[in-house]
């Protein structure tokens, strides 16, 4: 088997390519980006206005109080008048600093939302609704071919990553250019060489942030694979605990387990060794900054071309931020990765060709009689491997064809076909003398009900999952569904009869109850053709005769196929179609076929009763009879 | 905004009892969570320190800068700005160093005790008896594991050493400021109550949101799962426009609780920054009060001083709120952790229970009844022998207790009453662990581990050897079948034996059950058809299987029940008709019926 074609697919495209595309996708909100970047350029000056003013606050007392200082800096030749009493002034700076930090918040609660609505409405919220809409109509190949945590995944943690590229790159990218631009023009204006010197180390600090994500990055994705085996090894034995406990393994299991906790743990001790220097080493950095700042601008201020407080005070305050933010890189390259990575899952799905096309002019069928032909009908799911070979008969409608064949001869393509969930790939099928592909899509479904091997029932009241089809059926619609399909009396013994809810911890169903509230959903729609495909696979020999009422009744008066095992459907069916590696080898009524000792009676044979235990049966049955 | 849920496609249990995500601090839970540090205690010890150490260490790293400025600079004394340069630096790289081993050390006592909590917590669970799992969700089983061991690490690494570094960083720069100038100090005092309380308010805000955003999201994943593995109803129903219009709304419904948790950073980070240069403004206030005022002669040092001490006083309030809840949860998971580790399994082999080395295979129910809870009894006054090498086959409606006999069988439970015996011994008397060496085991749900085939077949002897594995497949005349598989027998298998059909998973089982050569086997056969000509192939190895050993089978199959030496026909939990399959059919009672059921026929 090989299932890899619509898998999750090596893609070609570029990094370069995908960040075009995802910026591309966010311009689509530019008056929210726009709007998000003037809000953190206002913050940017206002929080530098605050520390210029404190620096001022300082020099202004000094200047006062030291004898010998230099007068302060007053920007932008703001200088107060001689006659204000120095007090005041200090005042007036400190009733500034606050007016400023007030304003700031408020900008940043702007920011803070205006950013929230950005990620969160804008582009989260579209996406998923955009990835989920299209995962629905892809084919079921695709699901056949992925795990369904994989998909659940890029729609749950993918689009995610979106976000992340939106928060983490796009956006901080703009923050720490900007912001290092600014901070680096306000620096320089102080002093261009002091700047020069405090930042000397800078360069370092950004290679070595660049080189330590570089680093660790595989260790933790190592550590992830090892942490999910652990988990995974976890479950399995807590599952699998009958086996375990039946074939005595406990011990070799504790031993496992123990294994798998060790390289978690050894793994983990290769990541702190990384991890415990570069924070400390970074805070060196910083430090080294301060030292030059502290000797070199010390010496400026000795020889007056410095002060202290718009000076020293104010650069110390403003080199922190700096490498706040230079060492903010890492992450923004880590964020890339992830993000990408994410973003090519979700887009594979966006751009997955949708398989069955719905014709442009369609013909209009709104209650279809029920005549179904194949006409030499070829279809393989992969290039490989033929699945159905020159599949040909028609059906009239109301007759009941049973399907048999072994597993892989072809039975479930072929239903599969009938709802064109596929279309074939030579040949065509004709629903009352029209080619599927000419009708729409919902006119086809429409006529044809559904009953599955296993049905999955969504987690739900009892009634809006028979309405599955059909959401604005009445209740009296729904309960003549479910008494055809004889469920209506085991509804109605439920404490809350068809607003049950069918859930892990609501009502459980038996497998038995399950599939005859299946098949008065495919009921409900009233359906010309009915496809049943080995309904009773699942269910207990002892209670499949439940199902067999159900379908007994809902076959009257629609073209049925069936997927059988039984002797009694087989019997009951006006034909039986027997398939085997995708060619139809055998076709007529049980009995026909039986003559023909074909593959068809052996099989029969295997199942049926032996003459012995027939002889029993009948002599205890005559003999009840005689006593009547 | 609000959204009708009941218009989901899956609805998410609202009364489900969540489990309490904190718990208050409790010294006794603390003392048993420090006690699994023992092991490590010199770690933890030297941790200790240099937890103290930093926190002591980390204002006077700050004092430096301001001494300097103040000092030095102000007199303009070139020689001494590049001695305190100098010092601050070696200062710095030292504190450095004790940061590398602080760090270091409290993850590795974390991880340490993370795994051994860990691997305990395997082993007891392994020890529990089946009722326990049984009775236990799988889900609540995971999260001890998983997250409730997550908040002890955390708990263990970060919660105790950067709250005893906060708290001393708080108190070494409360009394060096003190030092400086009572009077601005107490103006920061009376403004950290503030902070903290602010804080507080807005986790508990916070931590509220997210669960509620917790909440909205497990209703997107619940839909998105649903319709992932209900793919083939929605398309064949033609529903894929009206449950996107459901999924667009729960995805808004979700967004908007992502909204709130904004307004809530958007209020709490800026409150916390104004705070700050609240602070910078009344020092400047008041510093330049006391400066200027002639009455109050305050050098103007102090508040340079204060610039660089203030920081480190406030910094630590936010941490340790955020750590107060972290905290918290840790007490709660380590309750859930410590729960299970002292839970006692309802029952253990009696201490002077035996081993039997070589089991021949009688067994005998003698007046047996059992009951999972004691006020509905499942199985009543049960009895039967079977001798080395019969097959038994139990027939009945489900949930007849057919399932509870082989449960006993395994010693998987104890009866509430009667005895059962193996070879003569009461299987009380005998040790589990020898019990089940010489049973076999295979159930319906054919449990598949995630490895090779090769893998799954050698539980059943683990010191098998390759070929002998293949010989057992090839005894069970199955070879071709396992061959046929894309990789043979080293095919690799995904969870619940993803990538196989029922009837090899089956096979699987059959093999493992084989190479054990057990004494006793029990089987449960599966329930859901395969197609009659691999089921042909199944029951041929099952009869290579069940010859040559006591077999108690749960029998499905015609061919099974048929050919069993005894069937126990089973109604209510009471054994209604016994006998061989001729026997049987002549009495023409419930056997008959349920025969009749069987093979579909109106005979």
């Amino acid at each position: 088997m090989n299932a890899t074609e619509q898998n999750i697919a090596v893609d070609e495209t570029s990094n370069w390519e995908l960040t075009v595309r995802l910026l591309k996708f966010s311009w689509q909100y530019k008056f929210r980006c726009i709007q998000v970047l003037s809000y953190q350029l206002l913050m940017l000056f206002t929080g530098l206005a605050g520390l210029g003013l404190t620096g001022l606050g300082i020099d202004f007392l000094r200047y006062q109080v030291v004898p010998g200082t230099d007068p302060p800096n007053w920007p932008f030749g703001l200088e107060p008048p001689v006659n204000i009493a120095p007090l005041s002034v200090i005042m007036g700076i400190a009733v500034t600093i606050l007016g400023f930090a007030l304003f700031r918040s408020c900008l940043n609660y702007f920011y803070t939302m205006s950013m929230g609505k950005l990620i969160y409405v804008d582009i989260v919220a579209t996406l998923r609704a955009l990835v989920f809409e299209k995962m629905q109509k892809l084919s079921f190949r695709f699901f056949d071919a992925n795990a369904s945590g994989t998909i659940i995944n890029r729609v749950a943690s993918d689009v995610g990553a979106l976000r992340m590229f939106m928060e983490g790159v796009f956006i901080q990218s703009f923050i720490m250019i900007l912001s290092l631009v600014v901070y680096l023009v306000y620096m320089l204006n102080i002093h261009v060489l002091l700047t020069l010197a405090c930042l000397a180390t800078t360069p370092l600090l950004w290679i070595v942030s660049v080189i330590f994500s570089k680093k660790t990055r595989p260790l933790y994705m190592e550590n992830r694979t090892l942490m999910d085996n652990l988990v995974m090894t976890f479950v399995e034995h807590i599952q699998g605990i009958n086996t375990i406990k039946g074939f005595y393994l406990e011990k070799d299991s504790i031993g496992q387990f123990e294994q798998a906790s060790g390289r978690v743990r050894n793994q983990r001790q290769r990541i702190f060794n990384n991890v415990t220097i570069f924070a400390p080493f970074v805070g060196l950095l910083t430090q080294i900054n301060l030292v030059i700042l502290l000797g070199y601008g010390g010496y400026l201020v000795v020889n007056g071309e410095l002060s202290i407080g718009t000076g020293i005070v104010v650069f110390a305050g403003l080199l922190q931020q700096f490498s706040g933010q230079i060492s903010n890189l890492a992450g923004i390259v880590d964020s890339i990765q992830q993000s990408l990575a994410g973003a090519r899952r979700v887009f594979e799905i966006l751009d997955a060709p949708i398989e069955v096309i719905p014709p442009e002019n369609p013909h209009l069928l709104v209650e279809a009689k029920g005549a179904v032909r194949f006409e030499h009908v070829h279809f393989k799911y992969h290039e490989m491997n033929t699945v159905l070979n020159d599949v040909d008969f028609s059906v009239a409608p109301g007759e009941v064809i049973a399907i048999a064949g072994a597993t892989g001869s072809g039975k479930s393509a072929l239903m599969s076909l009938i709802p064109r969930f596929y279309d074939p790939n030579e040949g065509r099928i004709l629903l009352d003398g029209h080619d599927l592909r000419t009708l729409r899509i919902e006119d086809i479904r429409h006529n044809i009900g559904l009953v599955f091997q296993e049905s999955f029932l969504f987690s739900n009241t009892i009634a809006s999952n028979i309405a599955f089809g059909h959401p604005s059926a009445t209740r009296d619609q729904i309960v003549k569904a479910a008494k055809i399909a004889a469920a209506h009396e085991f509804i109605e013994e439920m404490p809350e009869g068809y607003d049950s809810i069918i859930s892990e911890s609501g009502v459980n169903l038996s497998g038995g109850q399950r599939q005859r509230v299946a098949i008065a959903r495919a009921l409900l729609l009233e359906p010309a053709v009915l496809l049943l495909d080995d309904p009773t696979a699942s269910v207990d020999p002892e209670t499949e005769h439940e199902i067999l009422e159900a379908i007994e009744n809902a076959i009257e008066g629609r073209t049925t196929f069936i997927v059988a095992h039984r002797l009694s459907t087989l019997r009951r069916a006006d034909r039986i179609i027997v398939l085997d590696h995708g060619r139809i080898v055998e076709m007529g009524k049980h009995d026909e076929l039986m003559s023909q000792k074909g593959t068809y009676s052996q099989a029969i044979n295997i199942q049926a009763i032996d003459p012995a235990s027939m002889k029993l049966l009948k002599a205890t049955r005559t003999k009840k009879d005689g006593e009547l | 905004m609000s959204v009708r849920h009941d218009l989901s496609l899956a609805r998410t249990d609202k009364t489900r009892n969540r489990e309490k995500e904190q718990r208050p601090l409790e010294l006794s839970l603390i003392k048993r969570l420090f006690s699994y540090t023992q092991p490590y205690a010199f770690k933890r010890n030297i941790l200790f320190f240099l937890v103290l150490l930093r926190g002591a260490l980390i204002p006077l790293l700050a004092l430096v800068v301001s001494i300097t400025i103040n000092g030095p600079i102000t007199d303009k004394d070139l020689v001494g700005i590049l001695w305190y340069a100098i010092g601050f630096g070696a200062f710095a790289l030292f504190l450095q160093i004790t940061l590398v081993y602080r760090q270091k050390f409290a993850l590795e006592l974390g991880e340490s005790v993370v795994q051994d909590l860990r691997n305990l917590l395997f082993r007891q669970l392994m020890r529990m008896p089946m009722s326990y799992f049984n009775k236990t969700r799988l889900g609540r089983i995971i999260s001890r594991m998983t997250t409730d061991i997550e908040t002890l690490r955390t708990g263990v690494q970060n919660v105790l050493f950067v709250t005893i570094v906060g708290l001393m960083q708080m108190i070494c720069s409360g009394i060096c400021m003190a030092y400086y100038n009572i009077v601005l100090f107490s103006v920061i005092l009376v403004m950290a109550p503030l902070l903290w309380i602010i804080n507080q308010y807005f986790h508990k805000k916070i931590s509220a949101t997210s669960r509620e955003l917790q909440e909205s999201f497990s209703r997107v994943t619940a839909s998105l799962v649903e319709s992932v593995k209900g793919i083939r109803v929605t398309q064949g129903f033609v529903r894929e426009d009206i449950n996107a219009g459901i999924f667009r709304r729960l995805v808004q419904d979700h967004s908007s609780y992502n909204l709130k948790a904004s307004r809530n950073t958007a209020i709490y980070i800026p409150l916390l920054e104004l705070n700050s240069q609240f602070f910078i403004a009344s020092i400047l206030m008041i510093g330049g009060y006391g400066t200027l005022s002639p009455d109050w002669d305050m050098p103007v040092a102090d508040l340079i001083s204060f610039f660089f001490l203030a920081n480190l006083f406030f910094n630590p309030i936010s941490q340790l709120g955020l750590r107060f809840t972290d905290a918290l949860s840790a007490m709660a998971g380590a309750e859930r952790v410590f729960r299970l580790l002292d839970a006692e399994p309802e029952w253990t082999d009696a201490s002077d229970a035996q081993t039997i080395d070589s089991m021949k295979g009688q067994l005998e129910f003698r007046n047996v009844t059992f009951a999972y809870e004691p006020e509905n009894p499942v199985l009543h006054d049960i009895n039967f022998k079977a001798e080395p090498g019969q097959t038994i086959a139990l027939v009945g409606h489900t949930g007849c207790g057919k399932t509870s006999i082989i449960n006993l069988i395994s010693k998987f439970y104890l009866p509430t009453s009667g005895e059962i015996l193996i070879d003569g011994k009461e299987i009380r008397n005998i040790k589990s662990a020898s019990l089940r060496s010489q049973m076999g085991v295979v159930l319906q749900n054919n449990f598949i581990f995630s490895g090779t085939v090769l893998d799954n077949i050698r539980l059943g002897k683990l010191d098998a050897t390759d070929e002998e594995v293949i010989d057992a497949v090839r005894q069970l005349n199955c070879l071709d079948l396992i061959g046929a598989m894309t990789e043979g027998i080293r095919t690799k298998v995904t969870e619940k034996g993803g990538g196989l059909s029922l009837g090899q998973q089956q096979l699987i089982c059959f093999a493992r059950a084989f190479l054990a050569d057990p004494r006793i086997l029990i089987l449960d056969e599966a329930t859901s058809s395969i197609d009659t000509i691999t089921e042909a192939r199944l029951q041929e190895s099952m009869s290579t299987l069940l010859a040559g050993r006591t077999s108690i089978v749960v029998a499905h199959r015609l061919s099974t029940i048929r050919s069993a030496d005894l069937i126990l026909v089973l109604d209510d939990g009471r054994i209604v008709e016994r006998g061989t399959h001729t026997e049987l059919l002549s009495l023409d009672g419930t056997y008959s019926n349920l025969y009749r059921q069987f093979i579909d026929s109106d005979i």
